[in-house]
């Protein structure tokens, strides 16, 4: 069995946020605010207080009496003024059964005094911002960077190539259901949620309540899926207010439809590139940003500079400007989406690279060679670039290119995408190490969120570290209040963080082994008929006679913590905000080959190939299945999805049926190939993976479909009406 | 929501709940596919959700030339019926084309005309062969043809209490439907068009979904084709006409403009299939 949690799943076995219940237990649902935008004049709880079944209702007005500062910060669980989107939360109710708790809540009456709600960025700004427009209405965030020449590049260039592209907001689409349980007793806030972060509900919730993190533990369950939609509170603070008012355990689920009208996740944007060649390669280029946030962005500035850093992709370009703008809209909050906008961003850089190399008659994937980053080059802001496979990953890419213009009908169309990522962050992990003479087990704080990182990956970096067999080591969670901190399951960070945690216990077990053997060599691990054996030199003894009694109950107990380094970037080269320090770069180039209907604007991928540059491949299993997944998801934003939002802000495709992710039948055959080697700064070398392989897929499929036609779409998806405008068919 | 549920085992008990002021507001159930997310968020009231499922309507035989099928007959049973395919090939197509195969091992062609969606992929394909819906109430049976019993988006002529029992489709060798989607798989067509021969020279009918409030039967397109089989340029000056009727549908799915294009691309595509589709009655 690869992976542990494999026959607990297949059984109906794991308890998900949805399984949560406890005796007493109370249903809360959120009241929704009826329009975009407007001022709250009152809400009305008395006729919900009075319907049957009901417990508690709560809005803004009471939550005074309930949290120790009001909960009256810059994220309050519910306005008191202004709504910022439709359905955002202004009011909770909490009853006996959960029809009851909806009845009541359609009963509180929402007085609003409405405004016209912003719903679209160009709505606003038609024309792009001045540069003066940082305190321009609706302007968040106003990032710049630049360095050198660039209006003697534009002078010198034998062309300069200007083009516009288009993002649309995708959402999660995880199977489960964002759900949690509260219960408040004596002081002790505790909440049970499907989360990819323990700690980091525990932060932000105690902070946004007005508590001590440590006054509130939160334990996690198995998570159905998160993409990033599960990685900050979102339920838990509405939860812990009812549990807290009703003195009750409080249970808050989201129906399927709820995912989708509250989803905070990745909103339309507009890109613009102004490039400069000479001499056949790229000279200068200018980029701008348009991003809709929503309600809000967190991160702002951070966020903005951390998208915008893509669009000069990894590619040597001397002379830049790169401006960001950040725009709210009257739309849920902007969240964190599977690699945060980078498919969209690398979308829009690789199909400008791609007109390029088209302009200048040059193969597509020639012509990314002559710029990509190699091993020592600078990035845009000055960050040294270290072992990357993207030359290998390209090299490879034309193999297969080659291969299928062979093979492959005439009228195919091929198109490559290449994507980085940066995957050893700052955030950091620790774990703890529980050796007893049969097994090693590795408790830590998250809950596999079905990538495997947890369930497989930990335990990958153990077998290979310790040179032990996987099913001799188990992996463990715990709640907030005895787990080792972990920052959480995100940002391709899990296995590579916790991973070298693992390592950091792991030398310290060891070293303990060999000073309690007496052993003058270094010691291993091996896995014998009666248990553990300590080996060193001639040494051979077993674990057993090297422990205490109660360690052989208990374990002899070690810990590791990594914290990763972050990049650091030139600021002399940054006018304005601030960027993302990329750090441990990894490439991702994808090749995709489709068939294009040239009177409907359909588009069919056919075949799909996949060249990540993993550093070390800690299961090859894993990293198929890893990919596949990845590449799955991107068809759906390169093709298929889109939020679609009606004038009055009403969200027009809260659903599967419009809101359309791939089925299996429009995932083509793919082939995943490890690109090994360009080790980084993961247990023996290995590069996250959890977000690379969404990367380069609209790219991939975007290029590859201006193969097949001759025309460019420049708008996300590629639907097939936006394919037959292209085609001028309309 | 919550309802309750009935499940009668006769006709008569059925239409005799439907009747009953104390079970309303009260609903008919096939399938259920389309139906229970109306009710589940609201959309339909009903206090009571009556099974057909007991009723002696998932069958499937021919009168002569004509098959009829029982209006709880799932769809997934269709094709598979003998003579179905070779006899009937456009409503085989018009069938695949629902939903998913789960889905149709569940949804019926009773649920899909009491429904009356704009995109049913049903429908046009039932205009084009002229399909007889049979239907049964307190006060008796009675037949209408199709096109007179759709009335609208999601209206039908059914009277209250009355059921659909079966639907009559004359068999059409030569018949086609074709679709356009955004995701091919399990999506809601933006047009499907079907076209099916009737059996004599002049006798090609032409039928749109998906482009206006019900399905359409577009006779300026069947005007066009007076020769069977159809010439190239026939065909053509069909497609035309039938992009070119009244104004088609902008929504979330697709702009008009689009819908046009695609209707005159699939009238070519569905002659071309139908055409290709045999031709022994």
């Amino acid at each position: 069995m690869i992976r542990s949690d494999a026959a607990l799943k297949s059984r109906g076995g794991a308890s998900y946020g949805l399984d949560l219940e406890t005796p007493g237990m109370l249903h809360g649902v959120l009241v929704p605010a009826p329009v975009a935008s407007g001022t709250i004049r009152s809400v009305d709880l008395s006729a919900a207080r009075r319907a049957p079944g009901v417990v508690v209702a709560v809005g803004a007005g009471e939550l005074a009496a309930l949290l120790p500062h009001g909960g009256d910060r810059d994220r309050p669980v519910f306005p008191s003024t202004q709504v910022l989107y439709r359905n955002q939360p202004v009011a909770a109710v909490a009853a006996t059964t959960l029809a009851e708790a909806r009845a009541a809540a359609r009963l509180v009456r929402v007085d609003v005094a409405p405004a016209a709600p912003l719903l679209d960025i160009e709505d606003r700004y038609p024309e792009w911002p001045t540069d003066l427009a940082t305190n321009a209405p609706g302007v968040v965030a106003h990032v710049l960077a630049r360095h050198g020449d660039l209006d003697r590049a534009f002078r010198s260039a034998e062309f300069v190539h200007r083009e516009t592209y288009r993002t649309n907001g995708v959402q999660h689409v995880a199977l489960e259901p964002h759900a949690c349980l509260a219960e408040v007793t004596d002081g002790t806030w505790r909440v049970r949620t499907t989360t990819q972060t323990p700690f980091g509900v525990r932060e932000d919730a105690a902070e946004i309540l007005g508590i001590p993190p440590e006054s509130l533990v939160v334990e996690g369950t198995w998570v159905g899926g998160g993409f990033g939609s599960k990685g900050a509170a979102f339920l838990e603070p509405f939860a812990l207010v009812l549990a807290a008012a009703s003195g009750r355990p409080v249970r808050v689920a989201f129906g399927y439809r709820d995912e989708f009208l509250q989803d905070r996740t990745t909103l339309p944007a507009v890109l613009r590139f102004e490039t400069a060649v000479a001499k056949g390669v790229i000279t200068a280029r200018r980029v701008r940003m348009m991003l809709d946030t929503g309600a809000s962005l967190p991160g702002r500035d951070f966020a903005t500079g951390y998208a915008i850093g893509f669009l000069l992709g990894p590619y040597r370009i001397p002379v830049f400007e790169m401006e960001g703008y950040a725009i709210r809209t009257n739309k849920p909050p902007f969240g964190p989406h599977r690699a945060p906008f980078a498919p969209q961003c690398v979308f829009a850089v690789e199909s400008h690279t791609d007109s390029l190399a088209r302009r200048l008659g040059v193969d597509p994937v020639e012509f990314r060679l002559r710029h990509v980053w190699r091993e020592g080059d600078r990035t845009a802001l000055h960050q040294e670039v270290g072992p990357f496979g993207a030359t290998a990953a390209l090299e490879r890419a034309q193999g297969t290119i080659a291969d299928w213009r062979r093979t492959l009908p005439a009228g195919t169309g091929i198109g490559v995408g290449l994507g980085f990522w940066s995957t050893s962050t700052g955030a950091g992990g620790e774990v703890r190490l529980r050796l007893t003479p049969a097994e090693l087990v590795i408790e830590q704080a998250e809950h596999e969120i079905g990538s495997g990182s947890i369930v497989r990956g930990l335990v990958a970096v153990a077998e290979r570290y310790f040179g032990i067999p996987a099913d001799r080591i188990r992996v463990t969670n715990s709640p907030t209040s005895t787990a080792p901190f972990d920052s959480g399951v995100f940002g391709s960070r899990t296995a590579g963080a916790l991973g070298r945690a693992i390592e950091a216990a792991g030398d310290r077990l060891l070293t303990e082994l060999r000073s309690r053997s007496g052993a003058t060599d270094p010691v291993r691990l091996e896995s014998g008929p009666g248990g553990f054996l300590v080996v060193g030199g001639s040494s051979r003894r077993p674990l057993a006679d090297l422990l205490t009694v109660e360690e052989r109950r208990d374990g002899l107990v070690a810990e590791g913590r990594h914290y990763g380094r972050s990049g650091a970037i030139d600021t002399s080269r940054v006018v304005e905000g601030s960027f993302y320090p990329y750090t441990d770069f990894t490439a991702a180039v994808q090749v995709a080959a489709v068939r294009v209907d040239r009177e409907t604007g359909s588009v069919k991928v056919i075949r799909y190939a996949a060249f990540h540059d993993v550093g070390t491949s800690l299961d090859p299993r894993m990293v198929r299945g890893q990919v596949e997944g990845g590449v799955a998801m991107g068809l759906g934003t390169a093709l298929t999805e889109e939020t679609l939002w009606g004038a009055d802000g009403r969200m027009l495709n809260p659903g599967l049926l419009d809101y359309r992710v791939p089925t299996i039948a429009e995932i083509p055959p793919t082939e995943v190939v490890a690109i090994e080697g360009f080790l980084g700064a993961g247990p023996f070398g290995a590069k996250g993976l959890g977000e690379p392989p969404i990367i380069p897929v609209p790219a991939a499929v975007a290029n590859a479909v201006t193969d097949a036609t001759g025309v460019r779409v420049t708008e996300l998806p590629l639907t097939p009406e936006r394919v037959a405008r292209a085609l001028m068919l309309l | 929501m919550t309802f309750s549920l009935e499940r009668p085992e006769t006709v008569g008990e059925a239409i005799r709940i439907l009747s009953d002021p104390s079970y309303a507001p009260a609903v008919p159930l096939a399938g259920g596919t389309d139906l229970l997310l109306d009710v589940d968020e609201g959309r339909i009231p009903a206090r009571t959700v009556v099974s057909l499922a007991r009723l002696p309507w998932r069958t499937l035989h021919w009168e002569g030339d004509t098959l009829v099928v029982g209006a709880t007959l799932p769809f997934a049973k269709l094709p598979a019926e003998a003579g179905v395919r070779t006899r009937l090939p456009g409503l085989v197509d018009a069938v695949e084309a629902v939903g998913s195969l789960a889905l149709r091992h569940r949804a019926t062609l009773g649920g899909n005309l009491g429904r009356a969606a704009p995109a049913s992929d049903v429908l046009p394909i039932l205009l084009a062969v002229g399909a007889v819906v049979r239907l049964v109430s307190a006060s008796g049976e009675r037949e209408v043809p199709i096109g007179q019993f759709v009335r609208g988006s999601r209206e039908t002529s059914l009277a209250r209490a009355e059921l659909i029992e079966s639907v009559a489709i004359p068999s059409a060798p030569r018949s086609a439907y074709v679709w356009q989607r955004v995701r091919p798989a399990n999506d809601v067509s933006q047009v499907g068009v079907a076209v099916a021969w009737a059996g004599a020279p002049g006798a090609w009918q032409v039928a749109l979904g998906g482009v206006l409030p019900t399905p359409v039967r577009v006779a300026e397109a069947e005007a066009q084709l007076p020769n069977d089989p159809p010439t190239a340029a026939e065909i053509d000056l069909a497609a035309r006409a039938a992009a070119a009727g009244a104004a088609f549908t902008t929504d979330k799915r697709a702009t008009e403009s689009y819908r046009r294009r695609l209707v005159s691309t699939l009238v070519r595509r569905g002659f071309a299939r139908a055409m290709a589709a045999g031709g022994v009655p």
